[in-house]
């Protein structure tokens, strides 16, 4: 198989692990002098830094959560000076609770390595031509991909928003031969080139999907579809979105990076770490971050790791691929819902209560729509046209919030 | 090449090293910058094998070397150079020279080759070879532990502030001559107060702050980096957001 850092990507583990080690020294270190939050962290658990020898010892550290990011915001967490940031990217999608993450250029050029790899990874080379259907404006990470591509030597088409007819248009007159979007996407795609009649015109081969939990048999219906080889791709946005892990050929799970992120899977409710193969929550150190240092990451998503080598050659560990949250956000075509989001939106909306039920409409097993049931005001006498303004009023509030348009039942 | 695996130090009660880790590759040229006592010199005298480690451990070419006698470490080609001054003074230049070869035992035809090499580089040398070393300025002597060490064959090089109170037009010239080193094969672990130069001629480097590693990156990125520039080459910052 290709690599686009093979020294790295088959490091024998032992090298590995020494790295590893190598930098969580740097990381503690750099981390405790220029981040309070950590600093404070330490001396209340009674941790010297000078503690954290091994990456065993890691797990003497409590776990950092979006709840510390958000409570840090702005700077707080930034381990270096503004000045050293070259990129500052805050994740929306999270109403009211904001997070802003700052980048140095060297943690940029890690980034768009990571990309590249995942590309390279999955045959991706310097003759192709690779069309990003993902929302620029709503996800961040769809630059990554344009980057990646150009370290690589490939052609960007960031088609962006653009409606599946214009979509397919595109990939048949640039002859695109790699696409990346969500997989309900690429689902949309194949359902228009269906009801058009026309579905063998394109030279697509690859595909890379990601941002929403998609199950095997959409696999299949994606890859039959657009008659391509379709793979998983992963990241957080906390730390890069995407670039954390990704399939290689084999598509027997997703490699993670291991020379910048050191992964370790907890029982989330007690905590424990877990052993290899055991299904738990995925925590993740970031080891070469510079400005903004993650120290046992809680993820929340579901997965578990296996270091046997991969017949792809990587010796990087391999994570499951992810189907379940280990807390109630929903991902709905790539963009992430937190119930708790709702009902924030709700609460705030006069005549109807905080209280609502939630339905999920899937299609080929991924979350498609959402329908919102609220219940009517108290007073059984409403006028039709109140009732509609309200409708109305709760939709549209809603889909602000969300980023998402949904099903509103009063 | 080297690793370099969780060092403790300490003189007498005081810890010097913490937790030190780092790693050098075959080729490269990897400098060490920190203010002075920030433990660099230490970190040099327990690879060498001159200073025990309390804890950790030192492998040179896959072989764990903490605990060996210095000399045996010099004859697996892993040889320090240290801050200048010290040299033999009262021995001629060619003396000197000829000691940073006593390990290898060569004949006298061989070490007359080796010897050629090295004024092949600082022909100074050659024009000194007959007197003490003692008599030599700075830069010569400077040079002349270069050029010693470099009779020892060294695999890996371990400069000491190899600038350390040269002219400025001399120091260009020892990173000039550090540089060519390493194009003709020799790795080179560079230990600097000069971060601004050994930055520049540096494929990475680590930074270090009272005993403990709190940077690494690649030389060009960290000679930007607003860190390194507050520590060592006087810039410095109140507020974090300030740009």
């Amino acid at each position: 198989m290709a690599m686009f850092n093979p020294e790295t990507e088959t490091l024998n583990r032992r090298e590995l692990l020494d790295f590893q080690n190598e930098r969580l020294g740097i990381l503690i270190n750099h981390a405790y002098a220029n981040v309070r939050y950590y600093r404070n962290k330490f001396d209340a658990a009674g941790l010297n830094p000078d503690d954290i020898k091994t990456l065993e010892d890691l797990k003497k550290i409590p776990f950092t959560t979006r709840e510390d990011l958000v409570s840090n915001y702005p700077y707080g967490m930034f381990a270096v000076p503004l000045r050293d940031v070259v990129r500052l990217q805050f994740s929306l999608g999270h109403y009211g609770n904001p997070i802003v993450i700052g980048y140095t250029r060297e943690d940029l050029k890690i980034w768009r390595e990571l990309v590249a790899r995942i590309m390279v990874g999955v045959g991706i080379t310097e003759h192709d031509i690779i069309q990003v259907a993902f929302n620029y404006g709503l996800f961040m990470g769809a630059f990554r991909f344009n980057q990646g591509a150009e370290l690589i030597g490939a052609a960007v088409v960031p088609a962006s928003v653009a409606p599946a007819d214009v979509q397919i248009r595109i990939m048949r007159d640039f002859r695109s031969t790699v696409l990346v979007s969500t997989p309900s996407f690429a689902l949309h795609i194949i359902e228009t080139m269906r009801a058009r009649g026309k579905t063998k015109e394109l030279s697509l081969k690859i595909g890379l999907f990601g941002a929403e939990p998609w199950p095997e048999s959409a696999r299949g219906i994606i890859e039959e579809g657009l008659g391509i080889k379709a793979y998983d791709i992963y990241g957080v946005t906390e730390l890069i979105e995407p670039g954390v892990s990704g399939e290689c050929t084999e598509k027997a799970g997703l490699h993670i990076f291991e020379d910048h992120f050191f992964p370790e899977i907890i029982d989330p409710i007690t905590g424990r770490s877990l052993k290899e193969g055991e299904e738990g929550e995925l925590v993740l150190t970031s080891l070469t971050t510079s400005a903004y240092p993650l120290i046992r990451y809680r993820t929340h998503d579901r997965t578990a790791l296996c270091t046997k080598p991969c017949a792809c050659g990587r010796t990087l560990v391999r994570m499951n691929r992810i189907f379940k949250r280990t807390d109630r956000m929903i991902s709905v075509r790539g963009i992430n819902v937190f119930p708790e989001m709702i009902t924030e939106v709700l609460s705030g909306i006069e005549g109807i209560g905080p209280e609502y039920s939630l339905e999920i409409k899937q299609k080929a097993g991924m979350n498609d729509q959402l329908i919102i049931r609220v219940s009517p005001p108290p007073e059984l006498m409403q006028a039709a046209e109140d009732m509609a303004t309200l409708h109305g009023k709760v939709q549209s509030a809603l889909r602000k919030a969300l980023g998402l348009r949904v099903q509103v039942d009063i | 090449m080297l690793k370099i695996k969780n060092i403790d130090a300490v003189y007498g009660k005081i810890q010097i090293l913490h937790r030190t880790s780092l790693h050098i590759r075959e080729g490269e040229i990897v400098s060490l910058i920190g203010a002075n006592g920030a433990g660099k010199t230490t970190l040099l005298n327990v690879i060498s094998g001159l200073h025990p480690l309390k804890s950790g451990g030192v492998l040179f070419l896959g072989r764990e070397i903490q605990g060996m006698q210095p000399d045996r470490i010099v004859g697996m080609g892993l040889i320090q150079v240290p801050e200048s001054d010290k040299i033999f003074a009262p021995m001629t230049v060619l003396e000197n020279l000829e000691l940073g070869a006593y390990l290898r035992r060569l004949d006298r035809d061989a070490l007359k080759t080796e010897i050629e090499k090295v004024h092949a580089l600082f022909p100074i040398l050659r024009d000194r070879g007959g007197r003490a070393a003692g008599t030599l300025s700075g830069g010569e002597r400077q040079m002349l532990a270069l050029g010693r060490a470099l009779m020892g064959k060294p695999k890996l090089l371990m400069l000491d502030e190899p600038s350390l109170g040269l002219a400025p037009v001399i120091v260009s010239e020892m990173f000039r001559i550090i540089q060519s080193l390493n194009k003709m094969g020799t790795t080179i672990l560079l230990v600097e107060q000069n971060a601004r130069e050994a930055l520049r001629v540096s494929n990475r480097a680590y930074v270090m702050e009272t005993g403990r590693i709190i940077l690494t990156g690649a030389g060009a990125e960290l000679l930007n980096n607003e860190e390194v520039k507050r520590a060592f080459l006087g810039n410095d910052y109140k507020e974090k957001w300030e740009r």
